[in-house]
């Protein structure tokens, strides 16, 4: 088996420093998207309801007003 | 269908056996190199560190670093793609998940 190479310390703090500035940096970007992503999802919600408010308007319009003989 | 069960649930510690009797080894070489290769630097290393990116500063200074071979060149650019990585897995830790944010 190959020896383990001895890693330069430059290399390891690196290493290591990046993994720990990953992990605040995905920890602070969670929490800063998280509430973004509820407010998104709130409007989505209150716009779909106008939306089927106004198809079944429409819809119940269109019923009304097809005139056909197969009724 | 209940016999198939049975006879699966039965094979279910030999199948245990096999796979740590076929990790064991692959565990202990994976240790052998983790122990000197992936340890965390110790306090007393962080100096040397800091040393080591003054050179690289002065290296840039005095056109040292103009003089660098493509095959070292390279190689210190794959390190650095490796030191990068280690930051998407850390992002990956923060965020809880592996693709994309869970929101």
């Amino acid at each position: 088996m190959v020896p383990p190479v001895a890693v330069s310390p430059l290399i390891k703090t690196a290493r290591y420093s990046a993994l720990l500035a990953g992990i605040v940096f995905g920890k602070r970007r969670y929490d800063e998207l998280k509430p973004i992503a509820a407010e998104e999802r709130r409007i989505e919600e209150e716009e779909k309801k106008v939306r089927e408010e106004q198809e079944k308007i429409a819809k119940a319009l269109a019923e009304a007003s097809e005139e056909s003989i197969l009724k | 269908m209940a016999q198939a069960v049975q006879k699966l649930v039965a094979k279910v510690p030999t199948l245990i056996g096999a796979a740590a009797t076929y990790s064991k080894p692959r565990l202990a070489t994976f240790w052998h190199y983790a122990k000197v290769e992936l340890v965390p630097p110790s306090p007393a290393e962080i100096p040397q560190a800091i040393i080591g990116i003054k050179n690289i500063v002065t290296g840039v200074n005095s056109g040292r670093l103009g003089q660098t071979t493509v095959k070292d060149a390279f190689r210190n650019g794959l390190v650095c793609t490796e030191v990068m990585m280690w930051f998407y897995i850390g992002e990956c830790i923060g965020k809880g998940g592996i693709v994309g944010y869970a929101v």
